[in-house]
């Protein structure tokens, strides 16, 4: 078994992850994919996704303050005094985020437009800080980095999932073009509404487990 | 002793390292930042006042365009933006600028009005955070192109303008609110009702 996740993890070549990142890609982005497994960070991913567009660049978003707090945390593990983890954590992450959130206000006025507030509020996003309590912690910092890639990403393409369906039961477009008729097709002002949300992410997260079927109570 | 002059000493570091990223970040965004924010306000000011502007007019046209047909004017504490094409005489519109406080915060735009100061030519809203999809719709087409025609006073002649919910729009200072958005629909009516009482003031 040992052997077959060593190779499953051949394409980094040189075991910088100890043979653990292909399981730990798996488990970030699928078996423990933390909104439609753990259900954490429901606010924004509630809050952003009328817009497909808007749901895409939170997902990018949210992937690289992951990574890079993921990646700082790991590489400071050994040096931070355990009493203030947290608030060293908070740091970092806030850091990452007014980052990405000026480089937005500066090269994508419109977009930062849109997403308003939120960007801001990844700060207090518990996927970030879960992270890097659970796993940034205790992990060297390419495994960190790989753990961040697959939670961030298991968190974007989630919040594409249902960008994608709100925007076009919604509106009837998709990234603005229209591709459902206004002939015969009413716009469902419901979908882009609080509620519409809630909705597509129930329905996101009974598919999610309907497809891992019972394989989460055996692993525990 | 020595374990918290350590931790101190740590916490001390690394919020200086993050501060002068961030510092380092917002001083290399400034300029850009400022330039969106100078040229939206501009495209803005020009967008309502329907001044003819080429499709690819880059941030530098725009402020050209702008310096050649439309005067600023301060009466007061009000700014007011008349466009005046070249080679006509009068003035075909004016700007006012309005602002208040949303829901999660400011919101500013530009009220403007036809020659006779009393139609509405247009309304825009160029900065606000108010969540997307329901208060932030005050920014979409449908909402704003409703202003455009309708009157600053109402039939018997009293200043002010109304964002309802009932189905009777037809009123000449009546627009349709937001669903979803009614913390923000009063904010916006309440401000341009300031706006509105203020520019009429101006007038007498």
């Amino acid at each position: 078994m040992a052997q077959n996740r060593q190779s499953a993890c051949l394409p980094c070549g040189k075991g910088l992850c100890g043979g653990k990142g292909l399981l730990t890609l798996k488990d970030g982005a699928w078996t423990n994919n933390p909104l439609a497994i753990q259900v954490l960070g429901i606010c924004s991913a509630l809050a952003v996704t009328n817009r497909l567009e808007n749901s895409l660049v939170m997902g990018a978003a949210l992937i690289f303050v992951c990574v890079g707090s993921n990646l700082f945390v790991s590489l400071l593990r050994k040096y931070t005094p355990h009493r203030i983890r947290m608030i060293a954590e908070v740091a970092i992450i806030a850091t990452f985020v007014i980052l990405f959130d000026q480089f937005l206000k500066a090269f994508y006025w419109d977009m930062s437009k849109q997403l308003g507030p939120y960007v801001g509020l990844i700060i207090t996003n518990c996927i970030v800080m879960g992270r890097a309590e659970a796993f940034a912690l205790q992990n060297p910092p390419v495994l960190s980095i790989v753990d961040g890639l697959a939670n961030g990403f298991g968190y974007a393409v989630i919040l594409a999932i249902i960008g994608f369906f709100r925007e076009l039961l919604g509106t009837g477009k998709v990234m603005g073009y229209t591709m459902l008729d206004g002939q015969w097709y009413t716009p469902n002002q419901l979908m882009i509404l609080a509620p519409g949300a809630f909705f597509a992410l129930g329905v996101i997260i009974a598919i999610f487990n309907w497809l891992k079927g019972p394989e989460v109570e055996e692993n525990k | 002793m020595k374990n918290n002059i350590y931790t101190l000493c740590y916490a001390g570091i690394l919020g200086a390292v993050c501060a002068f990223l961030l510092t380092a970040t917002a001083q290399f965004t400034y300029p850009y930042k400022q330039a969106n924010a100078s040229a939206e306000k501009v495209s803005n000011i020009l967008a309502i006042l329907k001044v003819p502007v080429e499709a690819d007019a880059d941030s530098r046209r725009l402020i050209e365009i702008f310096k050649t047909n439309v005067f600023e004017e301060e009466k007061g504490d009000l700014m007011i933006y008349s466009y005046r094409p070249a080679g006509q005489a009068g003035v075909e519109a004016v700007a006012f600028p309005f602002s208040g406080p949303g829901l999660w915060g400011p919101i500013k735009g530009f009220l403007a009005l036809e020659s006779d100061l009393k139609t509405i030519r247009g309304i825009s809203f160029y900065e606000q955070e108010e969540t997307p999809g329901l208060g932030g719709e005050i920014g979409s087409d449908w909402f704003q192109s409703q202003f455009a025609g309708k009157s600053i006073v109402n039939q018997s002649g009293k200043a002010g303008i109304t964002i309802t919910k009932s189905r009777d729009k037809a009123g000449q200072n009546q627009v349709d609110a937001i669903t979803g958005a009614t913390m923000t629909c009063d904010k916006v009516e309440d401000m341009l009702n300031n706006a509105i009482k203020t520019i009429v003031e101006k007038q007498d």
